[in-house]
């Protein structure tokens, strides 16, 4: 959840934000979701540049003119995931329906005693992987995330429920791989948002919608150095209290000598695009990515 | 170089085992500097010698393999080891099993 817009609902002080949480679980989900439609509105009329990156990615999506009903929807959506990341993160399942589909896969990868990176993207809800998690209780699932944007929202919920704290890794340093490797070899599984490249990143640029845009290589790069399976992971949320976890095995066990590692990459990086692309058109209102996705000079 | 002191000149050149190393870490991580030009004493990570977390990485595997130990996450001394090659050489020779 390192949006740039997912910043702006972590505007508000420290003490509010615990307290709207604290309240969330206190009176229920049903209670605190109408706060959903005048927060969509808000950020309609206060976010021009989150509206803007929503038009343009909803009019490649839809394949028509984006309009203000659709970028709400967008909004909307995102608003739903955030407040229903509180119940996730917290263990009420209850308030949610979750449909998983494709986890036969995966079964099988982790049945071989190995752990898989579960690569996902800003489509959906990677939250929602706290429901994958709470079926697969051998297998920890492990985030890679850069701390810091949702950190007042993270330190509210890791008080209000210390136990369910997810394991995070902080990537960028010189050991972040070495903890993965060390995950990894005890079968766990590793989260990683495969959409955005961060700063001078080793990146591939391929088309998008039909437009260019940059991919960071990171995720195929280790899953090559260490020659473990890659599983796709969509938490697409379908209105109501609806969500659906499409997994997909993409890479079973990836190879390439050291030389070749680089090009390799990149092919792997066009496919999960592609895929990535699929579930974009089939549910286009849930990119998160608002911000000038394609680099092509959005105000 | 005439009017430097003597151990700053040390300072960038490279010992054996350096160099053996400085081979070991270009060779997995295709650098485009010649092993040669490693300066010991320059930061392997970010700025410095520009490898990522994954390049990090394919040296620890590397490592592992030639020396017969693991570079370890939780190894206290980590910012220390991976911030020169001089310091990683000093780790490996004070841990390696071959």
């Amino acid at each position: 959840m390192s949006a740039i817009w997912a910043t702006e609902p972590e505007r508000g002080s420290r003490a509010a934000i615990h307290f709207v949480t604290w309240l969330a679980l206190r009176l229920g989900r049903s209670a605190t979701r109408w706060l959903l439609v005048p927060l969509s509105f808000y950020f309609f009329a206060f976010a021009p540049k989150a509206r803007r990156a929503s038009r343009a990615f909803l009019g490649r999506a839809l394949g028509r003119r984006a309009g203000g009903p659709d970028i709400l929807r967008n909004f909307h959506a995102f608003a739903a995931t955030l407040h229903d990341r509180i119940y996730l993160r917290c263990g009420r399942f209850e308030a949610l329906d979750i449909a998983i589909d494709g986890a036969a896969p995966v079964d099988a990868i982790l049945a071989r005693g190995r752990g898989c990176i579960l690569l996902g993207s800003h489509l959906g809800s990677f939250e929602a992987s706290h429901a994958l998690a709470r079926q697969l209780t051998h297998h920890p699932i492990n985030i890679v995330m850069h701390e810091g944007v949702t950190q007042n929202t993270d330190a509210a919920l890791d008080r209000l429920a210390p136990e369910l704290r997810p394991h995070m890794i902080a990537p960028g340093r010189p050991e972040t791989m070495l903890r993965i490797k060390e995950c990894l070899d005890r079968g766990e599984i590793v989260g990683i948002l495969g959409d955005r490249p961060f700063g001078s990143e080793k990146s591939t640029i391929c088309p998008f919608l039909g437009v260019a845009a940059r991919f960071p290589q990171g995720p195929f790069r280790l899953a090559l150095a260490l020659e473990v399976p890659v599983v796709l992971f969509f938490g697409l949320y379908r209105g109501a209290n609806h969500y659906q976890i499409c997994l997909e095995e993409l890479a079973g066990r990836p190879t390439a000598a050291g030389e070749e590692r680089a090009d390799a990459a990149a092919r792997w990086v066009e496919r999960y695009v592609e895929r990535l692309e699929h579930y974009a058109r089939a549910a286009p209102y849930n990119w998160f990515n608002f911000y000038d996705f394609w680099d092509e000079g959005l105000r | 170089m005439g009017n430097l002191p003597p151990e700053a000149v040390l300072g960038t050149q490279q010992s054996a085992f350096e160099l053996e190393l400085a081979r070991l870490i270009a060779a997995a991580t295709n650098l485009d500097l010649a092993p040669e030009q490693i300066d010991p004493a320059a930061p392997l990570f970010g700025q410095g010698l520009g490898l990522d977390s994954i390049d990090m990485l394919e040296v620890a595997l590397a490592v592992s393999q030639r020396y017969g130990f693991s570079l370890r996450s939780d190894d206290a001394d980590n910012r220390t080891v991976f911030a020169s090659l001089r310091n990683l050489a000093a780790h490996i020779d004070k841990h390696r099993t071959k």
